[in-house]
């Protein structure tokens, strides 16, 4: 099933550190830029 | 270099062969200097354009630029229907390529606002620390440098640290600022761009480990740098300001999305050697593109003339500085026993996400996988002259500042582009067919 695999993927990135290093430093960014303005 | 032609469609093996995994550290290493002079020569055409356009009407008309090529060059190269093949093996990676994307358009108008707070010098050597940072996550998340041994770990630590000092000491030499104000606030955002480009090499090795080809991620990576940048042009300027200011600059629009275009073939060239070098060598390699911009600069554009010995002083030891770092890393490449660490990294991806074997170790090794070569679409075609045909009806439209220029230098610096995107090109369709 498409669902089963799409719900397994999100379940493997929300749980990867990889990704979360990555966002919250976008996030940090977006946070810094605004500061800029 | 050595791109001795490997058995392309050989099965997969255990252990890389050795002849093979040589074949790859040189064409990674080629890569990572050719990046070097296309990123530095896309500083070349942005020169060319009047420095009354606000910073951000700059930086979105170059991401045009940008979208475009990352999606006629890989449709000219190969085809977009091996960008959808990818999708389907690692659909995952999208997200990494749009997140990848965000990070740069932020960390790129992040540098706008720190040079506009600290000038050139002391924000260049804050962001660069992106090499540094690259290497940290390297060795901490992709196990590079595992097993390389203390001379290996010099070479890279060494050579990076070589050119950290070397790309200061340029910086500072080719630096005109006024004095600072808004000091911190200019440090944050220099450093800020620095965290977030080092952290933006995460996605590139994760894509990498898992197999993906570079031309496929290129094709994600950009729509996250052209909304991010749509919103925060639209967001700092308003739509009727930001669109009277684009077209009030129809006349340098093709130097512009020149830059951006040219810049993409040198990302081209690091995606590659992120890939085949990893980002601890990788990326301090193609941040020798300082050395290329200074060269257009000081040839081309006749910067820094009439400036003191010490000026001088500074660019000559800047760039032996850099010159040596980039050499001492190149000769640090991975071993066999290195590289069964990152395959080892590799097989946690592919496990994770569900990923077939065969695909990311295929991947790793710049091999085919699964069926017969697809042939270029419809789409393609639309994308190929599509983009020639409107980059065409730019160039009618541009205008030739009245600059002091000298023609001659700019040749010759563009036939040495050329001369190594044709080689790298060659090395990476004989090793590789661009995989």
């Amino acid at each position: 099933m498409p669902s089963d695999r799409f719900r397994t993927m999100f379940r493997a990135i929300a749980t990867d550190i990889h990704f979360w290093i990555p966002f919250s430093v976008l996030i940090g960014g977006l946070f810094l830029l605004d500061k800029l303005r | 270099m050595n791109s001795t032609p490997a058995p392309i469609s050989e099965s997969a093996s255990p252990s890389l062969h050795a002849a093979r995994l040589r074949s790859l550290q040189s064409l990674g290493i080629f890569c990572g200097f050719a990046a070097g002079a296309w990123l530095g020569g896309a500083e070349a055409p942005i020169k060319l354009v009047n420095p009354d356009i606000s910073p951000i009407t700059i930086s979105l008309i170059m991401v045009c630029g940008v979208f475009l090529a990352r999606w006629s060059v890989p449709a000219f190269i190969r085809g977009t229907s091996h960008v959808g093949a990818d999708l389907r093996q690692a659909p995952h990676l999208v997200l990494w390529a749009v997140l990848a994307g965000c990070m740069w358009a932020v960390a790129n108008t992040l540098t706008i606002y720190a040079i506009r707070n600290v000038g050139l010098s002391i924000a260049f050597p804050l962001w660069n620390t992106n090499s540094l940072l690259g290497i940290f996550w390297g060795v901490v998340l992709f196990k590079e440098l595992q097993f390389a041994g203390w001379k290996k770990w010099l070479g890279v630590l060494g050579g990076a640290v070589c050119m950290f000092a070397g790309a200061t000491l340029l910086a500072v030499a080719s630096s005109h600022q006024a004095a600072p104000g808004k000091a911190a606030l200019g440090i944050a955002a220099a450093l800020g761009a620095g965290i977030l480009w080092g952290t933006m090499y995460i996605p590139y090795r994760k894509a990498y480990l898992t197999g993906m080809n570079p031309l496929s991620f290129i094709t994600f990576f950009t729509v996250g740098e052209l909304v991010t940048m749509i919103s925060l042009a639209v967001s700092y300027r308003g739509i009727s300001p930001l669109l009277h200011e684009v077209v009030n600059a129809r006349a340098v629009l093709f130097w512009l999305m020149l830059g951006g275009f040219v810049w993409v073939l040198g990302d081209l060239f690091q995606q590659y050697a992120t890939k085949y070098v990893g980002i601890s060598r990788g990326i301090p390699l193609s941040n020798t593109n300082q050395l290329w911009g200074l060269l257009w600069g000081i040839l081309v554009f006749h910067e820094l003339q009439g400036g003191t010995r010490t000026v001088y002083s500074q660019v000559i030891s800047g760039s032996l500085l850099m010159a040596a770092g980039a050499v001492a890393i190149a000769l640090s490449s991975a071993t066999e026993r290195e590289h069964s660490s990152w395959r080892s990294a590799a097989d946690r991806e592919g496990q994770r996400y569900g990923i077939e074997d065969e695909y990311v170790r295929a991947g790793m090794e710049g091999r085919a996988f699964g069926g017969p070569q697809r042939s270029r679409t419809a789409l393609d075609w639309f994308l190929i002259i599509g983009t020639t045909g409107l980059f065409g009806l730019l160039a009618s439209a541009a205008r030739l500042p009245h600059m002091d220029i000298t023609l001659s230098w700019a040749a010759a610096l563009s036939a040495a582009m050329l001369a190594l995107l044709v080689a790298g090109g060659l090395a990476l369709w004989r090793t590789t067919r661009f995989r």
